[in-house]
């Protein structure tokens, strides 16, 4: 099997390493994709290419579609129109062919998602063994070094139910890391923990983003923003306003939307 | 640019030890009345205890008024009451307690089998499926169980189609059960949160699968107290099985009754025994109900 860096757990490169692939095709590109909630135009002519190895964050406002955008990238929400590409693969609307893609881009949920009436370890072997066909006892293996990884593998017995929030999410991002992904999907991850709980969520992240992984992250944790991020994307009124590096973004905001967002967030 | 270098974590272990042994214990499960309404101050309490006795002491005389009319038209006469000494009577009423269980269990597992795929029809995607599907479940919970009962018994025979006699009765009970059953698992199958589903589709799983393995074993977990509850009016129907001449517990009642002349006591007596099956079941639904309560 080969061996995926993130699985490896050196930690010794600064976050922001060079591991951006400017010669690879985007592992993601999103092509004039638009779409409507009934009245509401929620995502106006998105283009939106990641390349491997980098860390998108996306920010904005509440009801700006950043939410809806990640969402967009794996197909859990339709579009009217546009296309989507995986590693310049189209993404079809439904069928087989949709389900295969959307394996190879993990996501992580605001609210977890974990699935409820399995244990931790079963969380983590799922995917694998039902998508991908491995072996029971190989997924248990690597199940266990993820859950190592992310820190919970005491907890390997238990139900969601019974881990916080913090330990959920991690494990959650162990459950997408089984899959071997090509990127991943961040949707607000710790807007639903406590906030002695965000850290420890935020800690696995980096360690992601540091160890190379294709990373797209909707968050309102600017500080985290601002350290992992090769470029930061913002929003609003479905509208990618502006994006630039992070030291940019936030020492020269250029439009006047973007101003004013970072001007609310220094007041509270 | 050196300040916006954050201090990084040697490894995950720091997020390890920060929350190891801090998973919340799971809550014990709250009851319904705790949480939907306020405990009982002082006053509210003295009224409930005042009300509790006055009702207790009236309950007292109903049952006192009526064991004095049975006494006054001779329904407490010894020779009433006899021939329960005997042994044949209770194997007699055994026999028609286990056709009992018998076609309540055939009715069940039909109800649940038909429910289901009534279920699938209702939840499908396809409109067409989900029109049959409303249609079906619309009839069988309008039309009155005795009705498919006649139409098992008097209709079906004549088509040439020979049942035994424990088909005419569980077939129809199972049918007018199934509609319900169809709408309490559509119920649980809405009641699993919507996130399941999206989690197990950006693993790559497909919709048939995610039913299987996802949805449906956490829906069949909220709603197993429902079926229980259904599996009740199930056994209930079943007393309808005088009308096929299957041998159920009514049924032998029945019998016994013609051959001892002594109606009020054998009914008595069959009541107690039906109440006593569907008491267990209740508490099988309740203790099913708080042990979901924690894993889920």
């Amino acid at each position: 099997m080969q061996q995926e860096p993130w699985t490896t757990g050196e930690s010794s490169a600064p976050v922001r390493q060079e591991t951006v692939r400017e010669d690879a095709p985007p592992v993601i590109e999103l092509r004039n994709v638009d779409k409507h909630f009934g009245e509401l135009h929620v995502l106006k002519n998105i283009n939106l290419s990641v390349k491997r190895g980098e860390v998108v964050v996306i920010v904005g406002p509440s009801g700006s579609g950043k939410s809806t955008l990640c969402r967009t990238i794996n197909r859990l929400e339709t579009i009217d129109s546009g296309d989507i590409f995986i590693e310049g693969r189209h993404m079809p609307e439904e069928g087989k062919e949709l389900s295969a893609l959307r394996s190879e881009i993990g996501m992580v949920f605001q609210s977890f998602n974990l699935f409820a009436h399995k244990t931790i370890l079963d969380n983590v072997t799922i995917g694998p063994v039902e998508v991908l066909g491995r072996k029971k006892k190989e997924a248990r293996a690597e199940a266990m070094e993820l859950l190592k990884r992310v820190g919970v593998d005491s907890q390997a017995g238990k139900v969601p139910a019974q881990l916080s929030g913090g330990q959920q999410q991690r494990v959650a991002i162990a459950r997408s890391l089984a899959m071997h992904p090509k990127a991943m999907l961040f949707d607000e991850p710790t807007s639903a923990l406590d906030p002695e709980m965000i850290n420890e969520v935020l800690d696995v992240m980096t360690e992601l983003a540091r160890q190379g992984m294709t990373m797209v992250i909707v968050t309102h944790e600017m500080n985290f923003a601002r350290r992992v991020a090769d470029r930061i994307i913002f929003m609003a009124d479905g509208n990618i306003v502006e994006e630039n590096t992070p030291e940019e973004f936030f020492m020269n905001p250029r439009s006047d939307r973007l101003k004013d967002f970072l001007e609310s967030l220094n007041r509270k | 640019m050196s300040e916006k270098k954050p201090e990084i974590p040697a490894s995950f272990e720091n997020a390890r030890t920060k929350t190891a042994g801090k998973a919340a214990a799971a809550p014990k499960p709250l009851s319904i009345r705790d949480a939907l309404y306020e405990p009982p101050g002082p006053k509210t309490r003295k009224r409930t205890a005042i009300a509790t006795g006055i009702s207790l002491s009236a309950l007292a005389v109903l049952i006192l008024l009526v064991i004095r009319q049975f006494y006054i038209t001779g329904q407490l006469a010894p020779k009433y009451w006899t021939f329960f000494a005997r042994k044949t009577t209770w194997k007699f009423l055994g026999k028609g307690l286990l056709g009992t269980l018998e076609a309540a269990a055939l009715a069940g597992v039909l109800a649940f089998v038909m429910g289901f795929l009534m279920m699938l029809g209702r939840i499908s995607r396809r409109r067409i499926l989900r029109a049959v599907g409303t249609g079906i479940v619309e009839f069988t919970r309008g039309v009155p169980t005795l009705l498919f009962i006649y139409f098992f018994f008097l209709v079906v025979p004549r088509s040439g189609i020979k049942l035994a006699a424990i088909w005419k009765i569980a077939t129809p009970v199972a049918i007018s059960a199934a509609g319900v059953v169809a709408e309490v698992l559509r119920s649980g199958v809405n009641a699993v949160p919507k996130g399941q589903t999206e989690a197990a589709l950006s693993l790559g799983m497909q919709h048939g699968k995610i039913f299987r393995k996802i949805v449906f074993p956490q829906a069949f977990r909220y709603i197993t107290p429902a079926l229980i509850a259904e599996l009740v009016i199930v056994v209930k129907d079943t007393t309808f099985s005088y009308v096929v001449n299957f041998p159920d517990l009514m049924q032998n009642a029945k019998v016994l009754i013609s051959n001892y002349d002594a109606l009020v006591q054998i009914y008595f007596v069959t009541a107690v025994v039906y109440i006593l099956i569907n008491y267990l079941l209740n508490r099988i639904s309740v203790t099913v109900a708080d042990r979901t309560g924690t894993t889920l």
